[in-house]
């Protein structure tokens, strides 16, 4: 038995349907469609243009006063996690120096921070006007980028691109000075980045660590990369909802979004002696990786049923305890269906019985952000007792026998588990376990 | 409870001074320098016009099926050979009655290099009065880049290329916090092992930056040694004419086994991991603490975990970049935790001989902390000649020391703030 038991007391969640949990939550069970075209940049040219995109987002209102300038050397990714990390610790009560410097009440020794981060896009506007002071006879020259080039760009131009600076910036806006970390495994990252707070929190080597994900594909490389992969929808342009169709009959492919999802992850004892509100228990979780995975062009799921399996044996329980699925659903034929056969060879019969849903029909594929949010909306099952719809599902999808409904239903949710796999061949599950006083 | 050890039972590595760990240990012995004119791209115009790079490396010298690897990138196909070599030594390939899933990856692997000479001419190609025209971009775009050249660049590549070559199905991460990853990965690696998640982990780091991006992005920071006259001499750790760290590129993989398994099937062990802390400076992205309270609270999280006192340590192997700010900073944290004992523990850094291998770097320094308790012997801290009166440690300065070494600590501290400590002792 590990020393400590970890709760779940606060959830913070930036996604097309809502930024904070309260409106996230609002959307998903009103079933709410937010995926759009995409009017960040120029879609047109990319067999996908709708998105789940944020509109008038920023992280500034997230930040204090005194770090606002910061914002402008954060990419759209580190945003996203400042913002989430600032919605987390308010839901959770606690308060860091960076929500209230006079009535802290976390120490910051025992604060970690897990951000899981994707491969963050350079703003192709930015690098481009800084590559094209470097054109000799029509074209780009080294040496002339070497020589002046480089100069146009800003100093702390390499710094906003980081995929550790979505963890970095929260440790320093909240004085977070704990284990920190950057999992980078698409995504699955959020699941694993919770996995691996747990145990920290478990060996006491913190009290609280705030772990999640959080990224943004809308931009031309993050598109061209699923492009190349054959992996977008392409079905539903300049049309705003259907397009991301979860183990639907009719899916055809990925709808990329941005957001994410963190989670302040607390030390039992402590979240009871400060009377915090309980989302649930963390009782289970694992990571698992498949080695087809690096054939990207072949789907898998990324050894989701051993992840699952691990994780549902770890929570000392069985597939038959689960009442809740909170299933991944990219929206690509292949994966889908290699996704629902890893939750059967998981779970068995319980894989077809248990109610299960997918929130990517509602805010697209958020990737490194995925996890974060699904996780989210798995406590938010258990905290009300409710199902949420699995948006754009209408008749499953070949080899799809998931319990899924395209309206919202009220059930009995003790235990539920989640399960997320990345491009690539990895794959996490987390297992909540509902806190009942 | 007693808890489950964790032992290295396999290295391997690939790097500016040599394809496996025998070439890398001589070389080091040597003094030798891995720093040289940077061939891999014309950077003559650069500030910075050199770096440690790998050279003459050929996956197919490694695996007798490098042919599945061919959409491999630079950094991946080190790590590939590197793993390889680490496999082996470890002798797990002849006991397939390991369950996979049993069998995890963790890595703190970087990103794959970019696309530059197709990436920056689309920038141009597509640039349309002061700004990119998307869609003519887009049009390009699907024209010139590679589907594998573009997806291998996800940081999480490299595990998929591992778990393909040795067949693993457990628990398998990346994590990439910058210069701090691979010592990262390797301290959670061993959490993982000992809290009974996965009994043999395959764990490191690979990295390559040295790419007309890299190279830029660090200039920019005034990061880079600028010293184009004295390349050899350039990575200088500790010195009072250091002015920057010297780019490197790798990769170093080490088998982490319990120890009970391992004994069981009677492994060559090759030392324990005994020690890990990681911690953040919350601070500023751009500058370190100076007073190096994350440093000295990711080393004092270690010695803790270890159950060991400040004098227990008879080698520090330092992250010791070489910039004016790391150097000073990481010996005002060393005196901080070692106090009185500071002026008895040798501390050296073999960047100033392999240059920074950013993600990688880590675990090339705990291999070579596995080989001072082995041989009894302190890498030195080459270029050093100059006192620093910010930097007064013993810094086995200039060749290699005999000296016995029971316990040894290695940092790694990353850009952001990320901090995280090692501590490795011979297997009792």
């Amino acid at each position: 038995m590990p020393d400590s038991r970890v709760a779940v007391t606060g959830v913070g969640v930036v996604s097309s349907a809502g930024i904070g949990v309260g409106p996230f939550w609002e959307a998903l069970t009103a079933g709410q469609q937010s995926v759009k075209t995409i009017d960040l940049f120029d879609a047109s040219g990319f067999g996908c243009n709708v998105g789940g995109q944020l509109d008038s987002f920023s992280a500034r209102k997230f930040v204090p006063k005194d770090y606002r300038k910061a914002v402008k050397v954060m990419a759209r990714d580190i945003e996203i996690a400042v913002a989430a990390a600032d919605l987390a610790f308010r839901d959770a009560g606690i308060v860091t120096p960076g929500i209230d410097p006079e009535n802290i009440t976390v120490n910051p020794k025992r604060l970690g921070c897990s951000i899981g981060a994707g491969l963050i896009c350079t703003d192709l506007n930015e690098i481009g006007s800084a590559i094209n002071t470097a054109v000799v006879d029509g074209k780009f020259d080294l040496q002339a980028w070497g020589r002046e080039g480089i100069n146009n760009l800003t100093p702390l131009w390499l710094l906003k691109y980081l995929p550790n600076m979505l963890s970095c910036h929260v440790t320093i806006i909240h004085k977070a000075e704990g284990p920190s970390n950057c999992i980078t495994c698409g995504a699955c990252s959020a699941h694993l980045a919770a996995a691996e707070s747990a145990r920290i929190i478990e060996r006491k080597a913190a009290d609280v660590v705030i772990a999640g994900g959080a990224e943004s594909k809308l931009n031309p490389m993050g598109l061209l990369r699923q492009d190349l992969l054959k992996r977008l929808a392409t079905g539903h342009n300049g049309t705003v909802g259907p397009a991301a169709r979860p183990f639907d009959a009719s899916h055809d492919g990925t709808v990329p979004g941005e957001g994410g999802g963190l989670l302040v992850l607390e030390d039992m004892d402590r979240a009871l002696a400060r009377g915090a509100e309980i989302y649930a228990e963390l009782v289970g979780f694992a990571g698992a990786c498949d080695p087809a995975g690096a054939a990207v062009t072949q789907r898998n799921a990324g050894g989701l049923d051993v992840a699952v399996r691990k994780a549902i044996a770890q929570a000392g329980i069985g597939p038959e305890d689960i009442d809740l699925i909170v299933a991944h659903g990219t929206g690509v034929a292949d994966e889908d269906a290699a996704e629902c056969q890893a939750w059967q060879q998981a779970m068995g019969p319980a894989a077809a019985d248990v109610p299960a849903f997918a929130i990517t029909g509602s805010i697209g594929s958020l990737f490194a952000g995925a996890g974060g949010c699904e996780l989210a909306a798995a406590l938010m099952a258990i905290k009300t007792q409710t199902v949420p719809p699995t948006v754009n599902h209408a008749s499953p999808s070949d080899g799809c026998v998931l319990n899924l409904a395209s309206h919202a239903r009220s059930a009995e949710i003790n235990y539920v588990v989640s399960g997320a796999f990345s491009i690539g061949g990895q794959s996490g599950a987390c297992v909540f376990k509902r806190y009942e006083g | 409870m007693s808890r489950r050890r964790v032992v290295i039972t396999g290295m391997g590595t690939v790097n500016p001074l040599g394809h496996d760990v025998a070439d890398t240990w001589s070389a080091l012995m040597g003094c030798a320098s891995g720093i040289s004119r940077n061939e891999l791209f014309d950077a003559g115009t650069f500030p910075t016009t050199f770096a440690a790079q790998v050279k003459d490396f050929d996956l197919a010298a490694h695996l007798d099926d490098a042919e599945k690897h061919e959409h491999a990138g630079r950094h991946c196909a080190f790590a590939i050979a590197a793993a390889a070599q680490a496999w082996k030594q470890s002798g797990l390939g002849e006991h397939n009655d390991i369950d996979p899933a049993d069998i995890g990856i963790y890595l703190g692997s970087g990103e794959g290099s970019l696309d530059f000479a197709n990436f920056s001419s689309l920038l141009v190609d597509a640039w349309n009065d002061g700004q990119l025209d998307t869609r003519r971009w887009a049009e390009l775009a699907f024209e010139r880049m590679n589907l594998h050249r573009e997806v291998e660049q996800e940081a999480n590549m490299v595990l998929a290329h591992l778990a393909a070559e040795f067949n693993v199905r457990g628990p398998a991460y990346n994590v990439l916090t910058a210069c701090a990853a691979s010592t990262q990965a390797l301290g959670e690696a061993s959490m993982q092992i000992r809290h009974g998640d996965a009994s043999v982990i395959i764990s490191g780091g690979a990295h390559s930056m040295i790419h007309p991006f890299g190279v830029t992005g660090f200039n920019r920071l005034t990061a880079l040694s600028t010293r184009n006259d004295e390349i050899e001499t350039s990575s200088r750790p500790f010195d009072m004419t250091r002015d920057g760290f010297v780019l490197g590129e790798g990769a170093s993989i080490l088998i982490l086994e319990d120890y009970e398994l391992a004994k069981a099937r009677g492994a060559n062990i090759l030392a324990e991991i005994v020690g890990y802390g990681s911690s953040a400076d919350a601070f500023r992205i751009t500058d370190q603490d100076p007073e190096g309270d994350g440093a000295a609270t990711a080393m004092r999280a270690a010695l803790k975990d270890a159950d060991l006192s400040p004098e227990d340590i008879d080698y520090i192997s330092a992250h010791g970049t070489g910039t004016k700010q790391n150097d000073q900073v990481e010996t005002r944290a060393m005196h901080a935790v070692f106090d009185k004992t500071a002026p008895n523990v040798p501390v050296s850094s073999v960047k100033s001989m392999l240059g920074h291998l950013i993600a990688a770097a880590g675990a090339t320094e705990l291999i070579t902390c596995v080989l001072a308790l082995r041989d009894q012997v302190l890498p030195p801290t080459t270029n050093y000649h100059t006192l620093d009166p910010d930097c007064d440690m013993d810094y086995v300065p200039n060749g290699p020391r005999k000296a016995p070494v029971n316990t040894c600590m290695s940092n790694s501290f990353g850009f952001g703030g990320q901090n995280n400590t090692i501590i490795i002792t011979k297997c009792h």
